[in-house]
């Protein structure tokens, strides 16, 4: 009896609280007689354990779109005739309960809700999704995640046509950590709203993924434009479903900047080409990124490009080698910090080699070949040159520079100066020829200017 | 200057002056093919390396003028051996002392020091000059021309160090050349006012009297037996250097 009074006394007060707090809150007498109990913190326990709370604010009923029509509603009676019923679990309590949305809400147009709620279906019902007192109007919820989450917050399997299963669930919190966190599902989703879940039956889980990895270009459609040039496009435009669409590199709800982590960039090529990266692990650029942490140092899109990576089998791609390392081994800032010559692509340029790789691209004829940088210093393999046994990097050049001049014996390689402008301890003979020819071709050219001027200046004189 | 009354003389055959347009043909493709690769960054060579049809075509045409030039070189070596040695020609490319002074003593005349100029025989020193560097410098962009034409054969025997000095030779000395014939040359032959408009005798193969009693008192006493047109300083003219005229530096009426 003294808990009575005092939970009423406790009711009342909070009642009034609540009341004076809002200006203008309508509530039906009914509907506050309900609270009159139902405000308070109170729990009914079922026969198998579960445990229902029965607190519903005044708040809760206001901003629900059902506040208006009173609890009496849904639930079938009032505070007057309050019935009492058992039910043996939470589940069966509330698969009753919400089957009077039914009366109003003819659900099962809606695909989503068919599967879900339909004959062969999960089992749910519509307040696993739209929630009980505080339901809100569909369009209102759709604007954030929340509404998707609803359901896509839960563990579930779909089933794919071929047998393939894959959960629905998706990670509020990878989605936060998103470079996309502030776009809604149905942004990428687009056939999807909150009305309307359209069932859509995928042959396989590759099959889906093309098919969202499409709704990039939405946005995105200047590197979509770049795809259409790349070599992936051209391998999944011959068939192969396995070539890499946006999502295989940039992930899905997991969209991570590109730029941030290069490594991580990196590793997205290994998923498909772990050979490649092995060897470019172990190469000077591989090594400096994985063990040093140096993000300076070459990934594999800065050399084959991202989007438009048209392959490197192909006669534009070796001709525009050359370009690809001068785009760091020509920069000083960089180069500075790992004392190397920013030199290396200029004395190639004015080289042998270098001059007649100019000129075939210059004249388009790019099918033509000539050593370029990887010719000697290697693809994925590159090696530090000055480092480790400079017999073995010798004899390795040897075998490179036979490719192109068989016979090239030991000696050949030194018929290069290395990069090297020549000086007097590099390439003293170069260099001193260079010097000697410097002095005297000038004074050549004054001493014969000096003997035209004086011919000319005698023969004026003697007329 | 020159009238039709005018006497000429002799001063080269028919093969001679081939010699001469063959060599200066393939000089002339030799410096457009060859400079236009060592000045790669101008636009005129790169103008020029795509009117021959690129760079490949470029080379081709370099390396067979080279070939001709060798040959050039070659046969002109061995003739004039093959003259000097087994027909008596007279030697006279061979630099003397006298060259030296000559040069020096046309250096004084110019500038007023002596009354007049050297008294050259048959080639003055400036005629010497040009073909030496044309005969050596022919020698050695011969030799250095294959070396870069064939790097693997050189390297085989030799260090590959020789190959950017090869280069370093051929380069320079193309660029040595090209000023010497571009300045000297064309000057002698062209503008010089003992010539202008034109040095017409390696057309003809025929000098006038009054260039020869100018330029070659020496040669043309010699030949003539007569005494010089003009005073020359006697203490520098040796007659002994001299050797019996060859066939073909006769004297001859135009």
């Amino acid at each position: 009896m003294k808990y009575r009074q005092l939970l009423i006394l406790m009711t009342a007060f909070i009642i009034s609280l609540a009341a004076s707090g809002r200006c203008g809150a309508v509530l039906s007498e009914d509907d506050q007689a309900c609270l009159g109990c139902h405000e308070a913190q109170q729990s009914m326990t079922f026969k198998n354990g579960d445990i229902l709370k029965l607190k519903v604010t005044a708040q809760d009923v206001e901003k629900s779109v059902h506040g208006t029509i009173g609890c009496s509603a849904c639930h079938g009676f009032t505070a007057e005739n309050h019935q009492r019923k058992s039910y043996k679990n939470k589940k069966e309590f509330s698969a009753l309960a919400a089957r009077q949305c039914l009366q109003c809400h003819s659900t099962l147009d809606n695909p989503i809700h068919k599967k879900l709620m339909g004959e062969s279906g999960t089992g749910a019902i519509c307040t696993d999704c739209h929630g009980s007192h505080r339901i809100k109007r569909v369009r209102e919820l759709a604007r954030g995640n929340q509404y998707c989450l609803t359901c896509h917050g839960k563990e579930m399997t779909l089933t794919y046509k071929n047998g393939e299963k894959a959960t629905i669930l998706v990670q509020e919190s990878v989605l936060n950590a998103s470079v996309h966190k502030n776009l809604s599902c149905v942004d990428c989703h687009v056939r999807v709203s909150a009305e309307s879940h359209p069932l859509r039956d995928f042959r396989s889980k590759r099959d889906f993924m093309l098919v969202m990895a499409d709704n990039c270009r939405r946005c995105h459609f200047d590197k979509y434009a770049k795809t259409l040039e790349g070599i992936h496009f051209k391998v999944m435009s011959q068939g192969n479903t396995h070539a890499p669409v946006c999502t295989d590199c940039h992930g899905s709800h997991a969209i991570a900047s590109a730029r941030k982590d290069r490594l991580a960039n990196a590793k997205k090529c290994e998923q498909c080409h772990s050979a490649v990266y092995a060897v470019y692990a172990k190469s000077v650029h591989g090594a400096a990124l994985i063990d040093e942490h140096i993000e300076d140092v070459p990934i594999c899109s800065d050399c084959h490009k991202a989007h438009d990576n048209a392959g490197p089998h192909t006669a534009d791609f070796r001709i525009s080698v050359p370009q690809t390392c001068a785009g760091c081994h020509e920069k000083k800032e960089i180069m500075q910090k790992y004392g190397l010559s920013t030199k290396v692509v200029d004395t190639y340029l004015q080289d042998f080699h270098g001059v007649t790789m100019k000129f075939y691209r210059q004249f388009g004829k790019t099918d033509k070949q000539i050593a370029v940088c990887i010719d000697c210093h290697g693809v994925h393999d590159i090696a530090r040159v000055k480092s480790g046994n400079a017999a073995i990097v010798k004899q390795n050049l040897t075998k490179r520079c036979q490719k192109c001049h068989p016979g090239a014996t030991a000696n050949f390689p030194d018929s290069w100066i290395s990069h090297y402008e020549p000086n007097f301890s590099k390439a003293p003979m170069v260099f001193m020829i260079d010097w000697g020819y410097r002095m005297f071709i000038p004074f050549m050219i004054v001493g014969l200017l000096l003997q035209i001027f004086l011919h000319i200046w005698r023969y004026i004189v003697n007329r | 200057m020159h009238t039709t009354q005018e006497k000429y003389i002799k001063r080269f055959g028919p093969l001679r002056i081939a010699e001469h347009w063959l060599n200066a043909l393939t000089f002339i493709l030799l410096v457009v093919t060859g400079l236009s690769q060592k000045f790669h960054n101008y636009e005129l060579s790169q103008w020029v390396i795509m009117s021959f049809g690129g760079i490949d075509t470029a080379r081709l045409v370099h390396r067979y003028s080279g070939i001709m030039l060798a040959v050039l070189t070659l046969q002109h070596v061995l003739v004039a051996s093959f003259g000097v040695i087994a027909l008596k020609w007279q030697p006279s490319m061979i630099i003397h002392k006298k060259d030296f002074q000559d040069a020096i003593a046309n250096i004084r005349y110019y500038l007023g020091l002596q009354e007049h100029g050297a008294s050259c025989d048959r080639f003055d020193y400036k005629q010497k000059f040009e073909y030496w560097g044309v005969v050596v410098g022919g020698m050695l962009m011969i030799g250095t021309g294959l070396a870069l034409w064939f790097p693997t054969i050189v390297t085989h025997y030799l260090p590959g160090e020789l190959v950017p000095v090869a280069k370093a030779l051929h380069t320079n000395e193309a660029l040595l050349a090209v000023m010497v014939i571009i300045i000297w040359h064309i000057y002698n032959a062209i503008f010089s006012p003992e010539v202008i408009p034109l040095d017409t005798v390696i057309f003809t193969g025929k000098i006038s009297l009054s260039r020869m009693l100018h330029e070659h008192p020496v040669e043309y006493r010699r030949l003539s037996g007569e005494p010089p047109a003009i005073a020359e300083p006697q203490a520098i003219y040796e007659p002994g250097d001299y050797q019996v005229p060859a066939e073909e530096e006769t004297l001859q009426d135009a």
